[in-house]
């Protein structure tokens, strides 16, 4: 590593004289050796996905969960340093709640991203702090139809002055990245941790981006997911793993408008098609 | 106690969905304002003998006329384990303000319980009712607004019971009611319990006459001296009836016994 | 110093001048801001809430009414208020209040689902009654601050073991529980009718939903007629194993006002 040595890498803030942080670049590091994270944003809904490595057999299964709810429908995958992905949460629900407070509605997805990557950019600023160990996932579906602000009382005028225009659509499915540098940008499907590349790689095969005709559907997605979490496992096949996954749908959805875990049946299902996929292409290489 | 507190009584000012309606001073401007007490109505009794204490007590709720249950439980196990207080020897009964009641109850019984788990032993029923005279001394000035008493056995065995004021003055004594038939309940236990105005019919009269000396009452006639109270009071006191719920604590641990009264 | 006690001890006027109460409130003869004040009266208000228990959940109904004085002041106002698939708050009283207890309940449901992340058919729920223990707590602190949330309200709903749940509470803090419960006006013209479908814990458990239904359609009439601060739209929930079936936008049906021929005085006849 060119760091190494030249001292510009022993303190946080300190630029490198060609322009990098490394402590920033080590955080990415760390977020490298994580398991892998992806989120897809599909026609109707977001799906969060996390290989989850087994540390331990002494670990109760389906415990320890590492996609956290965040407000009732946005929800935070991390890969990285777990602690670390722990705090982000905590800060995010502390937004989000706040938001609450303040407007009286839900906050939209984006402006979670735009909160969240300011506070994780400001750990890349002192020399008292280092930067967050994690890159984050952010997912959530803003509603589309109108949703009641906390406590509203009355649905004001149906027409005319102060009356709604009618058919406006707002709200849909939403999903940012977050990296170490407070770096965030929207993604149709984004991946993280160590099976990254080959996640990145089975993401850009998938039909997401809406303008280049229909996009795959939340089952489809969840589906999807799964099987990208067990390709983007095979690099490191000699460590057992465990599938978390949620998902987010619109109001008129499956999870109506919340965060949830992806009910069993489904998920199983969607275990089992994966686990086939991966046997298929097995066959096909032999 | 009816007497000191404010009931909403039906008046001539508009009616409101909740129970404190508006003080108004007849003539002058009107005020609202907020009166944090109100008085729930019921009645309570207790009664030692040498081996058992009884609680009792009707289980009628009210707001002025109206009645807003006919089972909310004046009577609860103090201590023992979970929120069933199972294993408890101590009872307490409160009545008047069931909102200050319920808070009573429920720093008392959270009292009870860290005290077993602290020491290791049960609280002594005396030890828990200087302690419950101390919690209602300490909320003097925005006074707990019931009149409580505690029951159960001593350390010799012997039924115990403690009657308090709102704000902590607290005595032992053989028999108590209070809550709203105390007036009519209390001077039928005076004649029956401590035999008051009781003299032996074979002593001469006048200034001759000597006082019978009360005994320890058995089990059976002080449970029916409970219920002779009670359906009593259900005759004349519209704040009473409903139900009638009855804690016996022996060394054998409390028995709950309950009967039906007047619903009218 | 002069002879009067109360002048002893205190600085001598002729020496120090007189005392400046200029820090104290102006209620003291200072001119300091007042002390706070807490509501002392509701403005806004929402009238009964009705709730019967039957064999397999509760039945809640509130009108869509919230009063300015006697004037009708919003006529859509939904004071039924869904906690989860267990639970229903109904709200009677200051409006202003149910809308911060909304706020307080929404961000309570949300801290809820922050771990479990629970599919909701299953999973754990709170309960109609941790709810009711929660709010009458709230409350009752709120009356010892003498700050009080000027509401009464109704928690319907099943409890821990899935059995139906209800319970009154209101801002001062006093709870019960009952087959049947009604708020304010509805504790006088509601509960003597619903007390006839329900006048026991018993009667409650062979109650069938159409029949409580049909009893909390028939007191919301009666209160309809006899309630001035009412309204004949309203809404109604149903809250069983099932979950929660909320509508509200519901109308009274088969309203007859013949007996209005029947009523005398107050003035307006003659005869």
């Amino acid at each position: 590593m060119t760091s190494i040595g030249t001292g510009y890498d022993l303190s946080n803030s300190v630029f490198s004289p060609d322009g990098r942080n490394f402590q920033v670049e080590y955080a990415t590091k760390a977020v490298e050796n994580g398991g892998t994270a992806i989120g897809i944003r599909c026609k109707d809904g977001v799906v969060l996905a996390m290989e989850k490595l087994v540390t331990s057999r002494l670990m109760k299964k389906d415990a320890n969960k590492r996609i956290a709810t965040v407000d009732r429908n946005i929800g935070v995958v991390s890969a990285g340093l777990v602690p670390d992905g722990r705090h982000f949460v905590s800060r995010a629900r502390d937004e989000a709640s706040s938001w609450r407070s303040t407007y009286k509605a839900p906050i939209p997805v984006a402006s979670l991203a735009n909160r969240m990557g300011s506070y994780v950019q400001a750990f890349t600023l002192y020399s008292s702090v280092r930067p967050f160990g994690i890159t984050a996932i952010v997912g959530g579906f803003d509603a589309e139809t109108e949703v009641d602000v906390d406590g509203a009382v009355g649905s004001g005028p149906k027409v005319g002055s102060g009356g709604k225009t009618q058919g406006v659509k707002e709200g849909g499915p939403y999903l940012y990245m977050i990296e170490p540098s407070g770096l965030y940008w929207g993604y149709y499907g984004a991946a993280t941790g160590k099976g990254r590349q080959a996640a990145k790689a089975e993401l850009e095969k998938l039909n997401l981006d809406p303008k280049k005709g229909d996009t795959i559907s939340l089952e489809e997605g969840v589906k999807e997911a799964a099987r990208i979490i067990y390709v983007a496992h095979e690099d490191s096949k000699d460590k057992e793993f465990e599938l978390e996954m949620t998902w987010i749908s619109a109001v008129s959805g499956p999870t109506k408008g919340r965060h949830e875990d992806v009910p069993k049946e489904l998920k199983d299902e969607a275990e089992r098609l994966a686990k086939k996929a991966l046997e298929g292409d097995d066959e096909m290489e032999e | 106690m009816a007497a000191m507190m404010q009931s909403a009584m039906p008046t001539s000012e508009p009616g409101y969905s909740f129970s404190q309606a508006p003080q108004s001073v007849a003539g002058g401007p009107r005020q609202h304002g907020f009166y944090p007490y109100t008085d729930n109505g019921g009645t309570t009794l207790g009664i030692t003998g040498s081996d058992f204490a009884v609680l009792a007590g009707d289980t009628r709720s009210t707001s002025g006329y109206n009645i807003n249950s006919r089972y909310a439980p004046k009577l609860f196990k103090i201590g023992g384990t979970g929120s069933a207080n199972e294993g408890a020897r101590i009872v307490l009964s409160v009545v008047g303000f069931a909102a200050d009641g319920n808070a009573l109850k429920e720093r008392l019984d959270t009292v009870v319980k860290m005290y077993k788990f602290q020491h290791n032993k049960e609280m002594s029923v005396h030890a828990c009712a200087q302690r419950l005279s101390h919690i209602l001394y300490n909320k003097r000035f925005f006074p707990y607004y019931v009149h409580a008493i505690l029951g159960g056995l001593d350390e010799n065995g012997v039924g115990a019971l403690y009657s308090y004021d709102p704000v902590g003055s607290y005595e032992r004594e053989t028999c108590r009611s209070a809550g709203a038939a105390s007036s009519l309940i209390t001077p039928f236990l005076d004649n029956q319990v401590n035999l008051k105005n009781q003299y032996d019919p074979t002593s001469g009269s006048g200034l001759e006459k000597v006082t019978k000396a009360p005994q320890p009452l058995s089990r059976q006639t002080v449970e029916e001296l409970v219920t002779d109270s009670f359906t009593s009071a259900a005759e004349r006191q519209i704040e009473v009836g409903d139900g009638l719920q009855m804690f016996i604590i022996t060394k054998d641990g409390i028995e709950e016994k309950y009967m039906e009264l007047k619903k009218d | 110093m002069n002879h009067f006690p109360v002048g002893w001890g205190r600085p001598r006027d002729d020496v120090y001048g007189a005392y400046n109460p200029s820090y104290l409130p102006q209620s003291h003869g200072g001119t300091q801001a007042n002390p706070i004040t807490h509501t002392q009266s509701p403005i806004v208000t929402g009238t009964s809430v009705l709730a019967i228990k039957y064999k397999d959940g509760v039945v809640i109904a509130a009108d869509n009414l919230a009063s300015y004085g006697s004037l009708a002041r919003f006529t859509d106002v939904k004071r039924l208020k869904q906690f989860n698939r267990k639970a229903v708050v109904g709200f009677g009283g200051d409006v202003s209040d149910m809308q911060y207890l909304d706020r307080l309940l929404n961000s309570l449901d949300v801290e809820e689902n922050y771990g479990g992340d629970a599919p909701a058919e299953s999973g754990p729920h709170m309960s109609a009654k941790n709810l009711h223990a929660y709010l009458s707590k709230v409350m009752y602190k709120r009356r010892s601050d003498f700050n009080p949330l000027w509401n009464a309200m109704l928690v319907a709903g099943l409890d821990e073991s899935d059995k139906p749940f209800l319970a009154y509470a209101d801002l001062l803090g006093t709870t019960y529980s009952s087959p049947s419960l009604a708020t304010g006006f509805g504790a006088h013209l509601a509960q003597p009718i619903m007390r006839r479908a329900v006048p026991n814990e018993a009667a409650s458990r062979e109650l069938s939903k159409e029949q409580a239904v049909e009893c909390i359609k028939e007191c919301m009439k009666v209160l309809f007629y006899r309630d001035a601060r009412s309204m004949p739209v309203y809404s109604i929930a149903v809250i069983d194993g099932k979950g929660v079936d909320l509508k509200e936008d519901e109308k009274l049906e088969n309203q007859s006002w013949a007996f209005a021929e029947q009523i005398r005085g107050y003035g307006t006849q003659t005869v």
